[in-house]
């Protein structure tokens, strides 16, 4: 993909630890921890979870009640296409098989299951992302070795990525749609912070919450 | 003492997000050979800034305020963080003095050290930032959001895969229609059943019925068939078509821990 690949001979790509295959896990495993680890923060703080707002509102659900079906399933088959993709493709996709995989689709899993002590504890969410990191790394090693040069197909990854920015469209006026469900001034805030945001090219969603956050510190809603 | 928790956290969380991100950035550059972790767009990106360091700071700069007020309001980062920011900025400390892309943003050496230390300062000001708002505004930014997310989840999100499969060539639309419907019948959402009919029907189109796809559509097939069963698809699907569902059924699923009515 560059011209250095000219320049640079096999035995760096082979023996140099920050080039070679069997040091690719290693990475995977220091991202993943740090992402599952952002899950805990945003389990117990509300703050810090690696996604965006459409995703981790999933997860929300779950946390609220509405069951953990959706956001695991949704998290576990990007997992799953991403890692065929990945090692096909010599790039990993960390969006879909890191943040929403092992960032939302695994906890969902584990939540859904019963299962807390990963999520819950700091130190175990570590191990936990780590070691799926680990393993996600070397089967992606494991699948390149066997396929690659076989397969030159993509797997339609390009048409889920255009359908999942599609569907990020949506949430800006979802949101303001749902404040002015919520109530008349929270409506209104997100009304006008949704249009300055358009205005400044900045994404609609983002000025949507804020608006609504705005106008919902003055006039309160109960929230039960 | 919750503040100092989240701020010690966060700079764990920062170096080891950022020193992943800064080598998996760098190794894209020696993809194929090499298997690095990033996204195409992110590749994309980094070359489109051309090695100038200003343009790759204000560049990760614009996604910074976007990640900062979606972290502000709903405690999500968005996905640019270790997509955009942390590679762009990583980039620019390493880029400034005009150093050349090859021994600055092609060494996963060099970009792992920055992306860390990019990673713990971006992380910790996000978090420590959004903690400080008070809980009751995080409450209405919920209140707003899940309604809101519930609807992308169902029905818009299996609507618009759904319709990208159908317009995708016949065999992803005939395997997303299949897959699709099933996963919701199953699972109560189509889009993974989608994604996977895609996954199958332009993977037959693009190299036909390899080892790769045929591999694959097994997989899918005996993912579909647990999950079914796990969730107890099988006995109420006999029900609704009146029938009566065998005894050695129940209690197979009596056996392994999942008992349905």
């Amino acid at each position: 993909m560059t011209n250095q690949q000219e320049t640079m001979n096999e035995e760096l790509y082979n023996k140099n630890f920050w080039y070679a295959d069997w040091s690719f896990p290693i990475f995977v495993a220091l991202l993943s921890a740090g992402i599952f680890a952002g899950t805990h923060m945003y389990f117990q703080y509300h703050i810090g979870a690696f996604n965006d707002v459409a995703i981790v509102a999933m997860l929300e659900a779950g946390i609220q009640g509405a069951g953990y079906g959706a956001a695991a399933a949704f998290g576990a088959s990007f997992l799953f296409a991403r890692i065929l993709e990945g090692s096909l493709v010599g790039i990993l996709d960390i969006g879909g098989s890191l943040q929403t995989g092992i960032g939302i689709g695994v906890p969902a899993l584990l939540l859904g299951a019963g299962i807390t002590a990963p999520v819950e504890s700091f130190a175990l969410s570590l191990i936990t992302g780590g070691l799926l990191g680990i393993i996600i790394g070397y089967v992606i090693i494991g699948i390149r070795k066997f396929t690659v040069g076989q397969s030159n197909s993509t797997f339609g990854a390009d048409i889920m990525m255009g359908a999942g920015n599609a569907s990020g469209r949506f949430l800006g006026p979802l949101i303001v749609i749902s404040a002015a469900s919520a109530s008349i001034p929270i409506g209104v805030g997100s009304i006008i912070g949704a249009a300055i945001f358009y205005a400044w090219k900045k994404p609609v969603a983002g000025g949507a919450i804020l608006g609504a956050m705005l106008l919902g510190a003055f006039f309160p809603i109960s929230l039960d | 003492m919750e503040f100092i928790e989240i701020v010690i956290k966060s700079i764990i969380i920062g170096a080891l997000v950022g020193f992943g991100v800064g080598a998996g950035a760098a190794r894209m550059f020696h993809a194929p050979k090499v298997q690095g972790m990033g996204a195409f767009r992110t590749l994309g990106e980094l070359n489109a800034c051309a090695g100038d360091a200003a343009s790759h700071f204000s560049f990760g700069l614009g996604f910074f305020f976007n990640a900062w007020a979606s972290a502000v309001g709903a405690g999500a980062f968005t996905q640019d963080v270790d997509h955009r920011i942390i590679p762009n900025w990583a980039a620019a400390v390493l880029m400034r003095k005009g150093k050349r892309p090859e021994d600055t943003l092609h060494n996963p050496k060099k970009m792992a050290i920055a992306g860390a230390i990019i990673g713990v300062l971006v992380v910790t000001f996000l978090n420590s930032t959004a903690s400080a708002i008070p809980e009751s505004l995080q409450a209405i930014a919920i209140k707003v959001l899940v309604p809101a997310a519930n609807l992308l989840i169902n029905p818009i999100m299996p609507v618009i895969f759904w319709l990208a499969a159908l317009d995708a060539g016949k065999r992803a639309g005939l395997w997303g229609t299949i897959f699709g419907g099933a996963a919701h019948l199953i699972m109560g959402n189509a889009v993974p059943g989608i994604v996977l009919g895609i996954l199958i029907g332009k993977g037959v189109d693009d190299s036909g019925w390899s080892k790769v796809t045929k591999t694959l559509l097994i997989t899918v097939i005996l993912l579909f068939v647990l999950s079914a069963f796990f969730r107890g698809f099988d006995i109420n699907m006999m029900r609704g078509f009146n029938l009566e569902a065998p005894s050695w059924l129940i209690d197979l699923h009596k056996m392994i821990g999942f008992e349905v009515k």
